[in-house]
Parts: C-alpha cells; sequence; structure tokens
C-alpha cells in the first residue's frame, strides 16, 4: 500500500516534469528570427503560397510545421528541382500531388534565410491555428473542425478531472496509511519516512493550507460555483452559434465588397426586399463586376469553374459548371418562420442591426445568437415605422396606442404571439 | 325555436350497438391500457438493477454526447444562373388547364405545389375539384414509370422510337387496321395530331373510350334533335330540377360547373332574394347529389323506366304506355314534380344518369314539353368533355378479336380494367402485333402492351384545351419533366414523321393560326397573353329552342323491356354503379390523397362497399362490415364489406366503381375491389345496373370510417335548419336567434374580449345551404398545411389527421312529438325511417373560439390566442398531453401519432425525396408526439398583411383566402375581418340565418354557419 502511493507519486511528479519540458521545448522550437522570415517570406513566397491556405502551391502552414526534416526542407527550397532529379520520394510525391509543377530555384537563399522562413511559418501557422476561429485550417470545412475541438476539449477536461480526483483520492490514502503506520508502531515510519523527507518538506505549506478547514470550504464553494455556472452557461447556449464562422468555398471579404466599396447589401442579397429569404446571390451578379475585375484572382476562378467559364474565351460551358456550395451561418430552426421583407422593406431595420458589422468582417460569422429571447427583445422595444405607410396609417390601433401615450412596437402589435412566427 | 328533427351522425349511433354504447361511456375512443400495465408485465415485472444503471449510464451518456453537437452544417446553394422570373421564397403562379378548365399553378422555386381554380375560369370560377386538387401529387408519385418500356423491361426513347416506327411501316404495308385508343380528347391540338397521324397511317381510326361514358345522352339527341352532341346544361337557369339518378354535384358530366350553377340558386344572395330552386332527386343509392336534394324518393333502377313514364304522362297529359310505378311516395313524387315543373316552365330542367338511349330521349321529351330547350339545356354550345361512343369501342374489340387489328394505342385509356369484357379486351389485344400505352404510371393496359411510351403529366406538358364549345384554354408546363417521360403527343408525331418538330410548336401554330383570332388576339404579344389570362371565349351561339316531335311509343317499349331485365328476382338484388367523388373512374388510384379523403356520404376511406338498406340488411341478417359476395351470375364475382345506407331503395345495393385496380402503384394496387365488370353493353351502350346475388362469406372487414369518431350526444345546436317556405316568413327561422334566445353574456375572465382584437378579427362564414359536401377543401387543405396521409390501418384507429372534415348529419322527420333531440329517441327509430332521410353537411375545422376551452387546458402554454381572434398552435412548444383535444368542443384537434413523413411505415405516402417536393414550404411539418388543427390558414394571412405593408396600403377584404374557402366551386366558405363591418364575411354573419355550434358553451366561436334550408313545402316537411 504505502509503496503504491508513492509510486503513484513519484509517476505523477514525472509527468508533470515531462509535461513541463515537452511545452518549453515546443516553446523553443518556435523561436528564431521569425521577423526575418516574414519579410523574406513576403517577397519570395507569396506569389504562390499561403500560410493557411492553397494558392498555386500547397499551403505551406500546415506541411513546414508537419515536416521536421529541416535540412530536406532546405534543400527543396533552395532546388527542388535537383531533388526531384534525385528521385527524393518525399520530393516526387508532393511533385506529382501538385500536377508536376515546377516551383521557383531559390539558390539565393542561404541555409540561415531558409531557416528564418521557416521560423516565419510554423510561428504564424502556430498563431492561425490557435486563434479561436477557424479559417487557419487549410481549406477543411468547417463540419469536421467543429465535434473534434469540442470533442477534445470536453475530452480534456474529464482527464483533468479525473487526474486530480486520482490525485485527492492519493491523500487520502497516504494520510489513512499513516495513520495505519502510526498505529503498528515507529519502527517502520522511521524507514519509509527518510526517503521522502526532503520532498515533503518542500509541499509542507501546502499541507498547511489543507489542513486549515476554513480555506478548504472556500475552495470548495469558489469550485462548486464555477462549475456551476459552467454548465449552466454551458447548457443555456446549446444550440447556439453565436460566432459561428465557417469556412467558405470562396473567400468572399465582405470587408471590402460591403465595406472598401461600399456596394449596397441588396445589390447582392436582392431577395431581402421582397422575400422571406435574403438570398445568396447566384453567380451570375458577381461575373456582373467580375467578368472585368480580379480575373486573376485563383478565388475569382473559383467562380468561372463554378459557372463553366472560360475567362480566356469568355464563353459559358453549362456542362462544367457545378453548384456552389456555401455553408450558411444563420440557421434558423424551420419551426420558426422568418421573412426579410417584412424587417428591411417594412421595418427598414438596417443588416447590421442582426448580422452585425458585416462591412467590417472579412468572413462573416453569425453576430447575433438567434435565440427567441434575442427576436422578443427586439419586437418588445422596436417602435412599429408607421409613417408613411397607409397599411398602418389606417390601423386604429396605431392611433389608439398614439392616443394612450404608448408607442406602437412590434410586440404591441401583436408581434410576440406564438402564431406570428410559429406556423 | 328548436328543431323537430333528430340528427345522427352515424348507424352506430342509430342502432345502438352494444359496442358503440360500450365506446360512447369512454372518453376516448380506444381504451386506455390501464389494466394492461397494472397486471400485466408493466408493474411485476422485474428490471435487474444492473440493467437500470446501465441504461441510465448510457442515456445520460448520449444526451450529454447529443447536446455537445456542433453547428450543424446546412449547405446553401443558389442558382448559378438564377431565371429573372424566380425569387427564392416567393411563389409564382402560372396558368394552366386541367380537365378543359383553366388553373393557376403555384410554383416554389420552380416546383408545382399546387393547384388553385382560376378566378376567370368559366366553368368553376375560381373553384377546383379534389381530384384537381390532388393531381399535383401525381407529379411526384415515384411509382410514375421513369423512362420508356419495351417488353417490360426499361429502355431508351431511340430505341422505342426505331421499334415502333419499323413496326407501324411493317403494319401499312400489311394493310391492317390500326386504333387509337384515349378517353375523350378534348384538346384541339391533341385531336389534329392524331389527325395528321391518320394522314401517314389511313388504316388509323381513333376511338374515344370513356370509361364511364355518355353515349346515351350524345345519341339520343341526334335521334330527337339531330345533333349528336352532350348539351351543356344551366343548373342555374333552373328553378325546379328533377334528377333521375343523375350526380350532377358529384360526378356527372361537369360536377364543378354545376355545383356552382346550382348553389348560384341557392346561397345566401339568392335566398336574400327570396328565390330558391327546388330539387327533387329519384336514385337507388344516396349520392352526393340526392342528399343535397329537396325532396329524395328512392326507386330501384328498375323502377327509372316507369317513373320517367309516368313523369311524361303527367307532363303531357298523355298516356304513354309502360309499367305502372308500384310506389305510393314515388308516385306522389312524380305528380308534385310534374305540377312543379310544368308551372316552372322555361324555368325547368330534367336530367337522367343513365346511359340509355331511349331514357334519353323521354327526358329529351320531357324537357321539349317544358320548354327547357334554350334556357336550361344548350345544344347550340354543347359541351365537348365526353364524347365517347361505346359502340365503337365495342367493334374494335371484335376486330382485336378477329385478328383484323394490327396496332393500338392507349392513350389515358385504360380497358383492360375499366371496361365491361376485360378478358375479350386482353385475348383480342394477343392477336394485336404492336400494343403501345402513353400510360404515365402503370396501370393494367400497360402491363398487356409490349411497348410503354410514358407521357408527361400535365403539369409538364404543353397543351390546350376545349372543354365547352367556344372556350380554349391553354396548357403550359410549370416545371421540366421529373423522369424521362416524353408527351404523348411528341411521340405520335415523332411515330408519324410530322412536319412540326416539337410539340410546343405545333400548339403555338395550331393557336396562332387557328385559336388566338377566336379570343381577338394575334401574334406573339397575342400568345404570351394567353399564357398569363389562360383562355380566349368565343362569344357563345344563341341558344335555339328545340321541340320534339318524334313518336315514343318504341321508346317507351325499349324502356319496358329494359326495366323488366333490370328487375330483380325475390332472390337477388338491383346492383347500381356509381362513382365516388373521391375517386371517380379510378384513374387517380395511386393519389392518396384522393384515397383518404371521404366519401362524402359514407365517410368511408380508402375501399368501396356495398351499400344496402337497413331493412334489406335485417331481412338478411347482415351487420356493418360483413363480406357479402356479389355475383352476377355471369361469371364474374366480388366479395366486399357491406354498410347500411340510409336511403338506399331497398332491394338494391350500390358499389362503387374505381377501386380495385391491380396494377397501379403502391398506394392504389388492391384497394376495394373492381365493380367495371359488372356493367354490360345494351343496346350499344354500357348500363351501370345489373341483377345480382349476394351471398355472406362469413368474413368480417372493418372499414376506415370517419364518421362515428364523435357521438352528438344530442345536442340539437349543432345543426340548425328551417324550410324555404318558414324562412320566408321569418330569415332567422331556424335558428333559434330571436325571440326567447338566451344571451350568453361574456363571463368574468373575458369581460373585453371583443375590444382585445384592436387590428383584425379573423372570422369564417360558412353557408351550410351552399356546401354541398363534395370534400374538395379536405383536399385543400391538406396540400396547403402539409396535413399527413395516415393509411387505412390508422384511419380505423381514428387517427385521420384532416385539419377541415365534412361532417354528414342524417335526420329523418320527428312527426311532431315536440321534442328536441334526443339519445332514446333515436332507438325508436325503424327502419321505415331510414328509407326517407334527409343529410346536412357541415363543414368542420378548428372555431378559433375567443374562450378557447383548450388553452385553458394545456399545461404548457402551446396553444393560445392571438390579438386577432385566432388561436395559436405553437407545434414546438407542445409536450403532447392532448388535454386540448380532450376538452375542444368540437373534436378538432388531430394529434400526430408518428413522425408520417419520416417513417417507413408511411412508406406508401409522401415519405420519399420526390413527393416530399409537393410540401408547402411556408408552413412546417409536424412530428410526432404534437397536437395540430386548422390555424386559419396564418402563412396566407400573414403572407398578405405582408403583401399590404410593402405596397404600403391597407388590407382589402377578399384579398386572403383560405385554401379552402379558395377551392369552393359552390362559394360556402367565406373568410374575413369582422372588425370591418363592410367586409363580405361582416355581411354574412349579420345574415338572420347566422347561428355559431354549440353555442350554449360560450366558447364564443370564430366560425358562424348560416343555417340549412330545405325546399319543402309544409305537408313534405
Amino acid at each position: 500500500m504505502r509503496s503504491f502511493s508513492l509510486i503513484f507519486k513519484q509517476f505523477s511528479r514525472s509527468v508533470l516534469l515531462v509535461a513541463c519540458f515537452a511545452f518549453l521545448g515546443t516553446q523553443a522550437h518556435a523561436q528564431g528570427d521569425a521577423a526575418k522570415g516574414e519579410a523574406l517570406f513576403k517577397s519570395k513566397c507569396t506569389a504562390c503560397h499561403k500560410v493557411e491556405s492553397e494558392v498555386v502551391g500547397p499551403a505551406l502552414g500546415k506541411l513546414v510545421t508537419e515536416e521536421t526534416d529541416d535540412k530536406y526542407l532546405t534543400k527543396w527550397i533552395q532546388n527542388n528541382q535537383a531533388l526531384i532529379a534525385a528521385k527524393n520520394p518525399k520530393a516526387v510525391a508532393i511533385f506529382n500531388q501538385y500536377q508536376q509543377k515546377n516551383m521557383t530555384i531559390f539558390a539565393d537563399l542561404s541555409d540561415g534565410d531558409v531557416a528564418n522562413i521557416l521560423a516565419y511559418i510554423r510561428a504564424d501557422w502556430k498563431a492561425k491555428s490557435a486563434a479561436p476561429a477557424p479559417g487557419t485550417a487549410t481549406g477543411a470545412p468547417a463540419e469536421e473542425k467543429g465535434p473534434s475541438k469540442i470533442l477534445i476539449f470536453s475530452l480534456l477536461g474529464v482527464i483533468v478531472i479525473a487526474f486530480i480526483i486520482i490525485l485527492v483520492l492519493n491523500r487520502v490514502i497516504a494520510t489513512l496509511e499513516r495513520m495505519l503506520v502510526k498505529n503498528q508502531g515507529a519502527l517502520l515510519v522511521e524507514t519509509a519516512e527518510g526517503e521522502a523527507v526532503e520532498q515533503v518538506d518542500k509541499l509542507a505549506w501546502l499541507k498547511k493550507l489543507a489542513r486549515n478547514k476554513k480555506f478548504v470550504f472556500f475552495v470548495l464553494i469558489c469550485g462548486t460555483l464555477f462549475v456551476g455556472v459552467w454548465g449552466f452557461i454551458g447548457m443555456w447556449t446549446t444550440n447556439v452559434h453565436q460566432g459561428y464562422q465557417p469556412v467558405q468555398p470562396i473567400k468572399f471579404p465582405h470587408d471590402l465588397h460591403a465595406g472598401a466599396m461600399q456596394i449596397d447589401c441588396q445589390y447582392c442579397h436582392s431577395g431581402a426586399y421582397k422575400s422571406k429569404n435574403a438570398s445568396i446571390p447566384s453567380l451570375n451578379v458577381c461575373m456582373n463586376c467580375h467578368k472585368t475585375v480580379k480575373t486573376e484572382s485563383p478565388e475569382i476562378h473559383k467562380i468561372y469553374d463554378a459557372l463553366g467559364y472560360d475567362p480566356k474565351t469568355q464563353k459559358y460551358d453549362s456542362t462544367k459548371s457545378r453548384p456552389m456550395q456555401w455553408i450558411r451561418i444563420h440557421n434558423l430552426p424551420d419551426l420558426a418562420y422568418f421573412n426579410h421583407s417584412q424587417h428591411v422593406k417594412v421595418g427598414k431595420i438596417k443588416c447590421q442591426t442582426c448580422h452585425g458589422p458585416v462591412q467590417t468582417m472579412k468572413e462573416v460569422y453569425q453576430y447575433s445568437p438567434l435565440t427567441m429571447k434575442w427576436c422578443i427583445q427586439c419586437h418588445k422595444r422596436t417602435a412599429v415605422d408607421y409613417k408613411d405607410n397607409a397599411y398602418y396609417t389606417n390601423l386604429e390601433q396605431v392611433h389608439k396606442l398614439l392616443k394612450d401615450g404608448k408607442t406602437p412596437t412590434a410586440a404591441l402589435m401583436g408581434g410576440i404571439e406564438c402564431g406570428k412566427c410559429h406556423y | 325555436m328548436d328543431s323537430n328533427k333528430k340528427y345522427w351522425k352515424g348507424l352506430e349511433e342509430l342502432n345502438k350497438t352494444p359496442e358503440f354504447v360500450e365506446l360512447n361511456k369512454n372518453e376516448f375512443a380506444e381504451p386506455i391500457p390501464i389494466e394492461e400495465v397494472l397486471t400485466g408485465g408493466g408493474l411485476t415485472g422485474r428490471t435487474p438493477r444492473r440493467d437500470f444503471l446501465k441504461a441510465l449510464g448510457f442515456g445520460v451518456g448520449a444526451v450529454t454526447l447529443a447536446a455537445c453537437q456542433p453547428v450543424p452544417v446546412h449547405k446553401s446553394m443558389p442558382y448559378l444562373i438564377k431565371p429573372e422570373e424566380v425569387t427564392p421564397g416567393v411563389p409564382n403562379y402560372y396558368v394552366s388547364t386541367y380537365d378543359g378548365q383553366a388553373i393557376l399553378v403555384k410554383t416554389r422555386e420552380g416546383r408545382p405545389i399546387k393547384i388553385e381554380g382560376h378566378p376567370n375560369d368559366i366553368i368553376a370560377k375560381g373553384g377546383a375539384s379534389a381530384q384537381a386538387q390532388a393531381s399535383v401529387l401525381d407529379l411526384y408519385d415515384v411509382n410514375r414509370f421513369q423512362s420508356p418500356l419495351k417488353d417490360g423491361s426499361q429502355t431508351g426513347w431511340a430505341q422505342i422510337d426505331d421499334f415502333v416506327v419499323r413496326e407501324l411501316l411493317a403494319i401499312k404495308a400489311g394493310g391492317k387496321k390500326i386504333a387509337i385508343v384515349s378517353s375523350t380528347v378534348t384538346s384541339p391540338s391533341t385531336l389534329g395530331v392524331i389527325a395528321d397521324f391518320i394522314k401517314q397511317f389511313p388504316a388509323t381510326k381513333h376511338i374515344n373510350y370513356d370509361a364511364v361514358s355518355y353515349t346515351g345522352i350524345i345519341q339520343a339527341n341526334q335521334n330527337s334533335f339531330g345533333k349528336a352532341v352532350l348539351p351543356h346544361y344551366n343548373f342555374d337557369k333552373a328553378d325546379v330540377i328533377v334528377s333521375f339518378a343523375a350526380d350532377f354535384l358529384g360526378t356527372w358530366i361537369s360536377p364543378e360547373e354545376f355545383t356552382r350553377q346550382y348553389v348560384s340558386n341557392r346561397n345566401s344572395k339568392s335566398l336574400e332574394e327570396k328565390k330558391m330552386s327546388r330539387h327533387i332527386q329519384f336514385e337507388a343509392g344516396l349520392s352526393l347529389t340526392g342528399s343535397n336534394a329537396d325532396v329524395r324518393i328512392p326507386i330501384k333502377p328498375s323502377e327509372e323506366g316507369a317513373a320517367l313514364i309516368a313523369l311524361y304522362n303527367a307532363v303531357s297529359g298523355t298516356t304513354l304506355a309502360g309499367p305502372k310505378l308500384n310506389s305510393p311516395a314515388a308516385q306522389n313524387a312524380i305528380a308534385i314534380a310534374a305540377k312543379e315543373l310544368v308551372a316552372a316552365k322555361g324555368k325547368a330542367l330534367v336530367v337522367a344518369g343513365a346511359n340509355d338511349v331511349a331514357t334519353q330521349i323521354l327526358v329529351n321529351a320531357i324537357n321539349s314539353l317544358l320548354g327547357s330547350y334554350g334556357t336550361t339545356i344548350d345544344l347550340d354550345n354543347p359541351s365537348l368533355q365526353y364524347a365517347g361512343n361505346d359502340a365503337d369501342f365495342d367493334a374494335l374489340v371484335g376486330d382485336m378479336n378477329a385478328g383484323a387489328v394490327d396496332a393500338v394505342f392507349f392513350l389515358n385509356a385504360n380497358p383492360v380494367y375499366d371496361y365491361y369484357n376485360s378478358k375479350a379486351v386482353v385475348s383480342g389485344l394477343k392477336k394485336v402485333r404492336l400494343k403501345v400505352s402513353f400510360a404515365s404510371g402503370p396501370d393494367e393496359t400497360a402491363a398487356v402492351c409490349n411497348v410503354v411510351a410514358p407521357n408527361h403529366h400535365y403539369l409538364e406538358s404543353w397543351g390546350d384545351d376545349n372543354a365547352i364549345s367556344g372556350y380554349y384554354t391553354i396548357m403550359q408546363p410549370a416545371i421540366n419533366p421529373v423522369y424521362d417521360t416524353r408527351q404523348a403527343e411528341q411521340t405520335l408525331m415523332k411515330w408519324s414523321d410530322n412536319p412540326a418538330k416539337d410539340y410546343y410548336t405545333y400548339v403555338r401554330n395550331n393557336w396562332d393560326t387557328n385559336l388566338l383570332a377566336k379570343g381577338g388576339l394575334s401574334g406573339q404579344k397575342g400568345w404570351e397573353q394567353l399564357l398569363q389570362t389562360a383562355f380566349v371565349k368565343e362569344a357563345p351561339k344563341a341558344a335555339g329552342s328545340y321541340s320534339f316531335s318524334l313518336s315514343l311509343g318504341a321508346v317507351a317499349q325499349t324502356i319496358s323491356e329494359h326495366s323488366a331485365k333490370l328487375a330483380a328476382g325475390n332472390d337477388k338484388m338491383e346492383l347500381s354503379l356509381y362513382q365516388s367523388p373521391a375517386m371517380r373512374d379510378g384513374k387517380r388510384a395511386n393519389n392518396p390523397w384522393l384515397q383518404e379523403l371521404p366519401d362524402p356520404v359514407s365517410k368511408v376511406t380508402w375501399d368501396n362497399f356495398a351499400a344496402m338498406s337497413a331493412a334489406d340488411m335485417k331481412a338478411k341478417g347482415l351487420q356493418d362490415g360483413d363480406v357479402i359476395k356479389i355475383d352476377n351470375g355471369n361469371g364474374y364475382s366480388i366479395s366486399l364489406p357491406v354498410l347500411v345506407q340510409p336511403g338506399q331503395a331497398r332491394g338494391t345495393i350500390s358499389v362503387a366503381v374505381g377501386y380495385g385496380r391491380t396494377v397501379s402503384g403502391p398506394v392504389g394496387t388492391n384497394v376495394g375491389k373492381n365493380a367495371f365488370p359488372f356493367t354490360s353493353l345494351l343496346n350499344k351502350t354500357i348500363q351501370t345496373n345489373a341483377v345480382v346475388s349476394i351471398a355472406a362469406t362469413g368474413d368480417n372487414s372493418p372499414l376506415a370510417q370517419t364518421q362515428t369518431h364523435h357521438s352528438i350526444e344530442g345536442r340539437n345546436s349543432i345543426i340548425k335548419e328551417a324550410t324555404f317556405v318558414e324562412y320566408k316568413k321569418n330569415p332567422a327561422a331556424g335558428t333559434g336567434n330571436g325571440e326567447g334566445h338566451k344571451e350568453y353574456k361574456p363571463d368574468l375572465f373575458w369581460q373585453n374580449w371583443r375590444e382585445d382584437k384592436p387590428k383584425y378579427d379573423w372570422v369564417m362564414a360558412i353557408d351550410l345551404n351552399a356546401c354541398t359536401g363534395c370534400g374538395a377543401c379536405v383536399v385543400a387543405c391538406s396540400a396547403e398545411n402539409n396535413v399527413p396521409i395516415v393509411g387505412k390501418d390508422e384511419v380505423r384507429r381514428r387517427r385521420e389527421m384532416h385539419w377541415i372534415r365534412i361532417d354528414r348529419y342524417y335526420s329523418f322527420d320527428d312527426k311532431g312529438d315536440g321534442g328536441v333531440t334526443r339519445e332514446h329517441d333515436i332507438s325508436r327509430l325503424k327502419e321505415d325511417d331510414l328509407d326517407n332521410v334527409k343529410v346536412v353537411y357541415q363543414p368542420m375545422l378548428c372555431q378559433h373560439c375567443e374562450h378557447a376551452p383548450c388553452e385553458t387546458v394545456c399545461p404548457v402554454l402551446a396553444t393560445v390566442h392571438s390579438s386577432e381572434g385566432l388561436n395559436h398552435m405553437a407545434y414546438n412548444r407542445c409536450v403532447g398531453t392532448r388535454y386540448c383535444a380532450n376538452n375542444c368542443p368540437y373534436k378538432v384537434r388531430r394529434f400526430n401519432w408518428f413522425n408520417y413523413w419520416n417513417d417507413s411505415r408511411f412508406d406508401n405516402y409522401l415519405n420519399n425525396e420526390h413527393t416530399q417536393l409537393v410540401l408547402n414550404p411556408d408552413v412546417v411539418t409536424r412530428f410526432r408526439g404534437v397536437m395540430e388543427k386548422c390555424s386559419m390558414c396564418i402563412q396566407r394571412i400573414q403572407a398578405g398583411k405582408l403583401k399590404a405593408k410593402i405596397e404600403k396600403r391597407p388590407l382589402r377584404d377578399g384579398e386572403i383566402k383560405m385554401a379552402c374557402q379558395q377551392t369552393c366551386s359552390a362559394n360556402a366558405i367565406i373568410f374575413g375581418n369582422q372588425n370591418d363591418p363592410e367586409s363580405e364575411v361582416s355581411k354574412a354573419l349579420r345574415s338572420e340565418r347566422t347561428y355559431y355550434v354549440l353555442e350554449e358553451l360560450n366558447v364564443k366561436p370564430g366560425v358562424g354557419y348560416q343555417t340549412k334550408i330545405r325546399n319543402i313545402s309544409e305537408t313534405e316537411a
């Protein structure tokens, strides 16, 4: 018994130690002259590569981080064709993967330069993949990322909790053992304690704290409160996907179109004025401008590919066309009926009220929680725009509410009744 | 003033079977298995502790993991190049034609989801029949042929074309006959294509073959007036209508049109002018028309001839020799009818359903005496809906069996199923070299054809129609072909090497050269206008008056002989075949909406049955559901369950045709039994009456009826009626309003119930005098609101989901004991009383009560009242306690026992990727375990309001129409805002005839009914 708790103690310490070293090690690995590397990367590589996504060549972030053989990478970057000629298996594989397109030879880059570039790519990739929002994955669809992340976090949580429980239990066992030993006699204690004396002393302050009942009680209360609140929030926000930002098949920058270019939302989302669906624009809307604008961009070429459009001949080939599969960000359940035209055209609500500052979003995410509470709050606060609309001005109710000194909000006009949205 | 009538809803209630009495005591239709739970394995069964813990652990784990679900990824795919006219989320409407009637097709994102009547259509003026409503579902039927077939195996169009053209050329060289057999073709362009085909292959004959034929009328008119036409009847111009077994409101010739015309003389507007037509019906089985008649006299089919001769004699004052009418009631009725007909000369109409030339000649003679020609009957603008000639097809069958025919084409015709002698058709077809069926789905005739060239659904087709002389409608596709089918006309053009390469061009040319000018249109502009307006109409010719001048001696002789043949001996019964308004001739048997639509009179779904009178059943010792074998003594017999049908003439049984399809989709196959083989060819016309013997088989097969679900408990405030005489004295007669009427005060909790609805008060008015009970509204509601189909077994368990139902109440005269309807009165009824019943139809849907009893019992507030007077139902809030259904006095709430949209047990109905395309995207489908009910088409209300808001104008009255209201040819339903005193519905509800069902409960229903008025004299009443 005694030996078991000791072994465990040592084992857990070594685990912690290894974990610390591993952490430090990765930190150290990420060090290097990333700043120099960044400059080099931007001048030499960005024509064909990006860290996070595929352009002409592969996405480098993942590739370079996963490849630990820096010598191979240096050789590849300095003269990839020599490597291929030498039939290096890794080199041939990637060469074939990218349709045997040759990469430019960078004989001018020294080993140090390449090391800097690699350092930059790794650091950048690390930063990007650590960021909470997706967008750093190399085009991997969001559905693959979502579950794994949450699952991993929850599994980690379970492991940590289990570890803590084991530690606590171990302490209990140790205490019990000590009592047992005390009862059995001092001799045994002397020999056993001899080895552990030094270590035990180090943790004396902790032991002292643990013996302080008030402190333990305080910690327990805090812990319970924390777990309770965490659990409550977790359950409360189940299926609330505020902040949801899936990776879209085309990196459409709303900040550029709606922000810098000041294109009206309805130019593309023309349904918002007349239909329940704001509607994702059909690709012919994109083509109104992109037949001539930025025709060289690989993202724009995705439009061409989907349409079966050949920019050289400027001809469409419908046999090559395929649907553009956007990922829906705002998902209302089927049981709730929502009509854009009611809000945008009649209520004159700005798109941004619900969709947030889209004009600043590089990639759109779900800004509002889209919960029923959120809907109702707005209906309670928002006054109906009855002016200049004969529909309302002829409604007695509006006059009655105004006479009573009330603002005719959507809610007072019946806008929070079940059947207005659920049918 | 309380009613003197007793009502009962079904015969279980009337006959007080022990089973019914037992069930009636219970709150639930089916016993709740409490006993079973308490005594059976429920409580004593041991659940081992470990199993329990395992289940608990798994459950908690599963729920935890399920809650961790990430954002579900929904793909959203826009159009690549969006068609200009399509806005996702906004419906587009296209005009088209259904059965010669102009319609509107509602499409969403390119797929048709609903059929609506065309408001300017001259036939139904915006109405649409149950069949028309249901036709959209056929479009998505996965059991349609998905490619052409040769000898039963799938092949391509090129192979089929190649084969058929080679065969046709060989046949042409051989010189034998070719026949195109079709249901009556009314399309001018199709007729043109067939004519072109005949030019190419001159041995071809086009034969119109109708499953239910009107040859008798056409030939009688040829005989009497030299015009072989089906007349156009004007029921709206008739003040007195006498019908001999013609179900003109249900199935006869053009029921939607006749319903509209008929009701226009009986609805509120007509009543306010103190005008109401009078309708006397003589028939064997209780038809939809008979149930709406003011006076209905049950007579046997064999007595029909005698009755007509008696009527002729009474009208003309002559004595035409013929059989005597034995029944004193019928004699009396004939005398009264004759007197009234003569008094209404020029505004009288006599019609007969018999497909018999002699009978129809006699009817012509009577109508001529009454001056009907030129007023109620129009021979100069004839109806073209049926042109079949029974003798033609019979001759073809003879030719086929003689080996004189080398090729037969079947276009929308299925004689192997619906011909009286289908064996001869099958044996004849064996001798035919090339047999082509254009059937779009499997049928009996296609099964014996060597080539199947599947036709488009009409919503995929170009075409036109000319149902009534001078009325030309256009048919345009509303969707691309769903399967690899080709329009039959296109196929015929291809095979006959027509110079026009595709049928669209053909139709277009035909309209440009022949038809557009009839409506004053021309050129591209005219064509485009046509595609928006749906039809052109020539100014009708002046209807001439025709006089009958032939001798009737021979006619009377033929009728006598015919009647003698139909008269059954003592041990036999007279069989009368009829079409059910839901299933008609059985061509749409694979349509679950129609199969689940209850027959208006019997309320039977998913089956046909043998209707018998109570006296006959008692004499033979039969109970409802007992299976009898019906044998025509000529080698054909079927076994069907029997059903007591009040009003059925004694000595007769009625059986619906259109059932018993053996080759159809999974829905229609083997539902009921085929009664077509009981028909016979007599004097070159198909007769629908026969003499049969019956024998009990000893089996019992309960029918899936929707009738005795809810007993009426003797309450006399459900149906209110009055006679026309009473109405003229006091318009409020029968409502109980006025003197002595108890005013129910708003009570403590709902004092300001009227003021609570400041904007709108959506209400409905239903005119019981206009409703004929046809059931089109039920199908329209199902289509609009995604109401699921549950199937025969579930209907038997009383789990049908229809949001609107038509309650049918029988009543009989109480012979003046002055008492109101009481339970104990019903048990005193004798069989004699059952022969002469009166019928009331009452559409019943959620009444949207102001003091809704359902709302107060819902523990989760899933059903609450709105400020617009509607009773809302939030499905996602419902937990399925069903308290609300228990507390609803109208029993209109429906519980979802299954996920009907996604449950393999309901595979036949709407549970596949194609049929789900018919769902209305603006209405959610309900999941298992929640209540649902009529929402007053709230999606339409919301859409209507939004349209007004966008257009910045007040909402107009009549702008929002309910699905049931829209499809009603009789305009029996009016919906609108009661806060607007000028709205149609306010006016209707202010009518003196208005009453509220179960008013004494003080639930303040939002649906008002107007009393049923019967045009019967005091002595008859």
